[in-house]
């Protein structure tokens, strides 16, 4: 309580002081605690996710991500509302990144420069390596955080699936299996996702070239794969033209699922190779992720 | 205490030796590091910082060795690049606090220091408001903000008044006599002027080809940049006339007169020339010659033989 309020003999004894007088106090040292690398991890691992969201920037910066993460609902809302009319279900939950590969992909491709290319345009870079961190804690904080939203972004049509199915008190109950093991390999979808979307932005510090590279990098692997699917099928070489299909990088991650959850294929009766698509994925997140040391080694072009 | 010291320092890239068996000291207070552009300075700043790793030799910075112990240096040492290095799409206020984080300061340090350190630095209203909209003046202070968000013993300033308008420049060096002085931080700070570092240095250490070319107290400088600069619209060539025979020695280079200053008297005789003969003064100031211009009077032999 100030008590300044009600001016009897003692409270006149002080100077009125006036507001809005900025005084000057003179330089401060700061004496209190000074956390360490960790900390400085969690705080880019933030400042990076709230980038790629838009979050404190402005307007403009949040169009893209919140546009695609409508775009990514919205089957899941429709779903849900098929689920309560006709207590059928429209989309299964191992099935819905394949379907709507398209959409993670441009989530990817528009928002995984934007964590690496400014700092390497506005050369903000040699400030974070004049903290007390290490190239490592950059690289993987920058990692955490696209590969926190892409799961986000993954994460979030599922969950609303799920409630909306158990609101809608299915027939049969709740494919909890099936939730959970989508939800699983959403984790490997964001990781993978992540290290090569920011594997192939972070070679140039223009952002509009970031894009084209990480959507090039899509369109590329899953035509590829469709067009040697198609010619090797026709040839009838069924056992090759199933291999074609783990080019593509959605289709990959869900070969790994459908091993690792024993789920039906979400495109063809089954994939080749048992754990082999698992070491796939594993040596490219690796092979990404490598790219990415390599490119931001000590001595490197900044 | 020495705030730095390298011994035998050589950087060598492919194609260039930046530093060269490089051994100086500097102690605590305002130190000068002058270079012409590509003299080793922004090199010696990053191994100093522990960003490069040197050829040879070895750097100290407050007694730790800058190779093996760079990540505790660089909780004490403050660093402001010669480059832009600041991401347009966010306030001065976010990005100073998010560097102090960087630093090791918790979230409310953080801020509060964040706000203090820009008020020093010289930055109100306009904190709040993105990056990319401020003048060269406003980025040079975020820049120095950043770097002394966290209190450190020793700041590197590489270049702090690049870019800057003369008004721009005076305001910069008195901001880091300050942080000097009255911070108490101890203060590298580059350039390539040594009449700029003369104003608000206590020592001068001067590099050239990546070699120690002199090193000592600001004092001794004194006489090497003793010039004034002159500058007149036109009749250049009758104010040098003039001069000359009023006993000053003055040059002309271009637009500009460089008068050698023998004592106060010399201000005055520039004066009542230019009042003499009517003509239209756009600035008179203190010799900012190029490193190199003050050496190849000084120790132009010494220099030669260097090279």
């Amino acid at each position: 309580m100030s008590g300044t309020a009600d001016a009897g003999p003692v409270g006149a004894v002080e100077t009125p002081q006036p507001t809005g007088v900025i005084h000057d106090i003179g330089y401060r040292r700061y004496e209190g605690r000074r956390l360490g690398r960790g900390h400085a991890f969690a705080t880019l691992a933030a400042h990076s996710l709230r980038g790629v969201w838009g979050l404190r920037r402005p307007a403009r910066a949040k169009i893209m991500p919140f546009l695609i993460a409508g775009t990514m609902l919205l089957p899941a809302a429709v779903s849900v509302g098929v689920m309560a009319l006709f207590k059928q279900r429209a989309i299964a939950y191992t099935d819905y990144m394949v379907i709507m590969q398209v959409v993670p992909a441009i989530f990817l491709a528009s928002q995984s420069p934007y964590l690496v290319a400014p700092d390497l345009r506005f050369r903000v870079l040699p400030l974070y390596l004049s903290r007390p961190i290490l190239v490592a804690d950059y690289v993987f904080a920058k990692l955490t955080a696209l590969a926190v939203a892409m799961y986000t972004l993954i994460a979030v049509p599922l969950t609303v699936m799920f409630i909306g199915e158990l609101l809608v008190d299915m027939p049969g109950g709740a494919d909890v299996k099936g939730y959970t093991a989508a939800m699983a390999t959403g984790v490997l979808h964001a990781v993978f996702l992540s290290a090569v979307g920011l594997a192939l932005a972070s070679f140039t510090p223009r952002r509009g070239l970031g894009v084209a590279a990480v959507s090039a990098f899509y369109l590329l692997t899953s035509a590829v794969s469709l067009v040697l699917f198609g010619v090797l099928s026709s040839l009838s070489r069924d056992d090759a033209a199933v291999w074609a299909l783990l080019i593509n990088p959605f289709l990959l991650v869900d070969a790994v699922q459908s091993w690792l959850f024993d789920v039906r294929s979400s495109t063809v009766d089954a994939y080749p190779g048992g754990p082999v698509p698992l070491v796939l994925l594993v040596a490219a997140t690796a092979l990404a992720i490598g790219g990415l040391f390599l490119r931001y080694r000590p001595g490197g072009s900044r | 205490m020495t705030i730095l010291a390298t011994e035998g320092l050589t950087m060598r890239f492919p194609r260039v030796t930046a530093l060269d068996r490089l051994t100086v000291t500097a102690g605590p207070g305002v130190t000068g590091l002058v270079g012409a552009n590509g003299a080793g300075k922004s090199t010696l700043i990053k191994i100093l910082l522990g960003l490069l790793r040197p050829t040879e030799g070895r750097a100290e910075v407050l007694g730790m060795d800058s190779s093996a112990r760079s990540l505790e240096i660089r909780r004490l040492v403050g660093y402001m690049p010669e480059h832009e290095c600041l991401p347009p799409d966010i306030s001065a206020t976010e990005f100073v606090i998010h560097m102090a984080r960087m630093s090791g300061l918790p979230g409310t340090a953080a801020r509060e220091r964040a706000a203090d350190t820009l008020r020093h630095v010289g930055l109100y209203e306009e904190r709040y408001r993105p990056i990319g909209g401020y003048s060269t003046g406003m980025r040079q202070r975020v820049k120095l903000a950043q770097a002394l968000v966290h209190d450190p013993r020793v700041v590197f300033l590489d270049e702090p008044t690049n870019g800057l308008d003369p008004q721009g420049r005076d305001d910069m060096l008195a901001l880091i006599r300050r942080v000097g002085v009255e911070f108490g931080i101890s203060v590298v700070v580059t350039s390539h002027l040594l009449g700029e570092l003369e104003r608000i240095c206590d020592h001068v250490i001067v590099i050239d080809g990546g070699r120690l070319l002199r090193s000592s107290a600001i004092t001794e400088f004194t006489q090497a940049t003793r010039t004034i600069t002159v500058e007149v619209e036109d009749g250049q060539d009758a104010l040098l006339v003039r001069l000359a025979a009023a006993g000053e020695s003055a040059v002309r280079h271009g637009r500009l007169l460089t008068v050698e200053a023998r004592s106060e008297a010399t201000y005055d005789a520039v004066r009542d020339a230019v009042a003499d003969l009517e003509l239209s003064l756009v600035r008179l100031e203190q010799g900012r010659q190029r490193i190199e211009d003050v050496f190849r009077d000084e120790t132009g032999a010494e220099l030669e033989e260097v090279r």
